[in-house]
């Protein structure tokens, strides 16, 4: 399972694409089952230049109850820097934060291989 | 400290300006992330986790208060209320929005600052001692040197698109404060036979994928020819500098792979064709130069009863003395630092309000003048005597008076995974949890001297490699994990860690750092500092007990 994530231009707020829509939370993210979606959506969103910036495919596991994503660094997109609690989306608090933060996964993403190349 | 001439400041205001107008043209679409990102970048502005990084200049790490307070001002307005002291010497704002970035550069351009070369592959922000102008060591003050390399280096045009990025440093004592020998170029004022300055000229040192401690390629740099020196130095790393390949484009890669002779010897020979009189600075700019680093000591005794007094009176204050007060030139005063590393924090994190604080600290008791550490801290290098007690009541009132500076506890840091892109594990949260094992002051202070540091990835930021205890997060399997190395260091007797064994998880780096301290505590000899015990017994005894439990 995969989702599409992306900063948003205006301000870099990390952000996740639900059918046309960029929205704030990793709970209302759209989950893609099949490849050609995902990737039909992620050439979608590369064509909004003025709205985000590069956007990328993460990998998503069953964590528990939840979808997270796999890698430690994206589920650290999800909620902000673990030294200031008070900082990023985490803030906001919700049972989808809390169930995000004790998520375990494997800490690398093919999304991210890609970001690291056009870096 | 330097100052801007009106030219300066209407060049600053300027390009401010142009930045306005090229994030407008982003906003509407205009151009291309691919082509404002270099721009952006020109202008210190990262995309990173969570929003936009803006890396401010902290020219050779000198603030005046009315700079502290913009940044101050910036961060709350702009950020969320605190900010991030780099290794570098520079501040880095971690929640800026693109929109605001304009507006921010602005307000840094009418207190004499910008964000200008602060990223790129160009000649960065220049460090010097954080002690230059006030200790005894010095045979002159590096800041002069430094702020003659600032006025060259800025945006130089043949030096606009090197192999890579490139960084210098100065030091003129003869304690090394500035890890020259981990730099591009180290330069270290040195005294000829006839009495003549000159410098020690290092080139080739640099930490990241393939560490190196600079090579000397010459011991003795008449001062009056720095620049034409530095200048044929970086013609023939522009030439030849590997720019087919980003991991090899460092100029240390070149030094090692034509060896330190003969890339001095090709130094020479570009020196040789060079018009020095051309590049070299005149005198009376040098004299100008100069005139702007000549603070007005008041003369003083060089002992004050109101200090002594408050000495007997209090052991947490004699304590503070002891740890973060340093010797000055000018008798009456000392060098004071500041510590951003009380256990528990973000290691060089900074709230708005201490900002402010040692801000007001400065303007009344440090001649307006401020130090940025490259390990993280901040120090009042001006302090007269009779005044330290009220200094550190006011910096103890605010957080930032721990009396660690070189022990267990000073540890540094970088942003890691919580915040960079490039990162592959956390670093903060490991400082917290060894600091805050450390966190008695007894006991720190009983183990004395010890500098960790800890890096996010292999980039170095957190310069693990000189570390005596150095720790650099990995990603393993999809944890994270942390290579440990002993034995580093940045000084004057530069050296890199050795790997002490397997990477260790997150939750046993802590635990892995005292049982390295027992060792050293147990076989310490006549106040060896930890590198000298560990220099004296190698790596057995250290691996033997952190990794006991695998046998």
């Amino acid at each position: 399972m995969r989702a599409l994530t992306a900063n948003r231009l205006t301000d870099g707020e990390t952000v996740f694409w639900n059918d046309g829509r960029w929205v704030e939370r990793f709970v209302e993210a759209q989950l893609f089952d099949a490849p050609e979606a995902a990737e039909a959506a992620e050439a979608q969103a590369k064509s909004l230049q003025t709205v985000v910036v590069d956007p990328y495919l993460i990998d998503v596991v069953e964590a528990g109850d939840i979808w997270a994503p796999l890698s430690y660094r994206e589920r650290i997109r999800c909620l902000g820097p673990t030294n200031h609690p008070q900082h990023g989306k985490q803030a906001e608090g919700g049972a989808d934060i809390d169930a995000l933060a004790h998520a375990a996964g494997a800490a690398r993403s093919t999304g991210r291989v890609n970001l690291i190349k056009r870096k | 400290m330097y100052r801007y001439d009106a030219i300066d400041q209407e060049f600053v205001a300027d390009r401010a300006a142009e930045f306005r107008e090229q994030v407008s043209r982003r906003l509407a679409g205009e151009i291309t992330e691919d082509q404002f990102k270099p721009i952006r970048l020109m202008n210190g502005l990262y995309l990173q986790l969570h929003a936009y990084m803006l890396r401010i200049a902290i020219p050779y790490g000198s603030l005046q208060s009315r700079q502290l307070r913009r940044l101050a001002h910036i961060a709350r307005t702009y950020d969320k209320g605190y900010g991030h002291f780099t290794t570098r010497t520079n501040l880095q704002l971690h929640w800026i929005k693109l929109k605001d970035a304009p507006e921010i550069l602005d307000q840094l351009a009418e207190v004499g600052m910008h964000a200008i070369q602060t990223s790129g592959n160009t000649i960065r922000n220049v460090t010097a001692d954080p002690y230059a102008g006030a200790t005894a060591d010095e045979l002159d003050d590096p800041r002069v040197w430094a702020e003659t390399i600032r006025q060259w280096s800025t945006l130089h045009p043949e030096f606009s698109y090197l192999p890579r990025k490139f960084k210098i440093a100065v030091t003129a004592a003869a304690k090394d404060r500035t890890a020259t020998k981990i730099y591009d170029i180290g330069l270290h004022l040195r005294r000829g036979r006839g009495g003549e300055l000159g410098f020690e000229v290092i080139v080739g040192g640099g930490l990241g994928r393939s560490p190196h401690i600079g090579s000397t390629i010459r011991e003795f740099l008449p001062t009056r020819h720095l620049l034409s020196y530095l200048e044929a130095i970086l013609r023939v790393y522009n030439r030849h500098g590997r720019r087919d390949n980003i991991f090899k484009a460092r100029i240390k890669i070149l030094v090692a792979s034509l060896g330190a002779e003969e890339f001095a010897r090709q130094v020479e020979e570009e020196w040789a064709k060079t018009d020095q009189s051309r590049i070299d600075l005149p005198d009376t700019e040098l004299a100008r130069i100069r005139g702007d680093f000549t603070p007005a000591f008041e003369t003083l005794p060089p002992r004050s009863e109101t200090l002594e007094a408050a000495r007997a009176a209090d052991p947490a204050f004699a304590r503070f003395l002891r740890r973060n007060t340093h010797p000055h030139k000018q008798p009456g005063y000392a060098i004071v630092d500041v510590s951003l590393k009380t256990p528990g924090q973000t290691p060089g994190d900074m709230t708005a309000e201490q900002m402010e604080l040692v801000a007001d600290l400065a303007e009344r008791h440090s001649l307006d003048d401020i130090r940025v550490t490259y390990q993280q801290n901040l120090l009042l290098p001006h302090v007269r005597l009779d005044d330290l007690p009220a200094v550190w009541r006011a910096l103890s009132g605010a957080g930032l008076a721990t009396p660690n500076i070189d022990l267990i506890t000073d540890i540094i840091a970088c942003p890691g995974l919580d915040y960079c892109a490039l990162a592959n594990a956390r670093a903060i949260p490991i400082a917290q949890h060894i600091a805050e094992r450390f966190a008695d002051p007894d006991r720190a202070e009983l183990v004395g001297e010890l500098n960790i540091k800890i890096s996010g990835c292999i980039n170095a930021c957190g310069h693990h490699h000189v570390g005596h205890i150095g720790i650099l997060g990995v990603d393993k399997k999809g944890e994270e994990f942390y290579q440990v190395t002993l034995g580093g260091s940045a000084e004057e007797a530069a050296a890199l860690g050795q790997m002490l064994g397997p990477a260790l998880p997150a939750a046993k780096v802590a635990e892995a750092v005292e049982l390295m301290v027992e060792v050293y505590l147990r076989e310490r000899k006549d106040g060896e500092r930890f590198l000298d015990t560990f220099r004296r017994t190698g790596v057995a005894p250290f691996k033997e007990a952190v990794y006991a439990d695998a046998h």
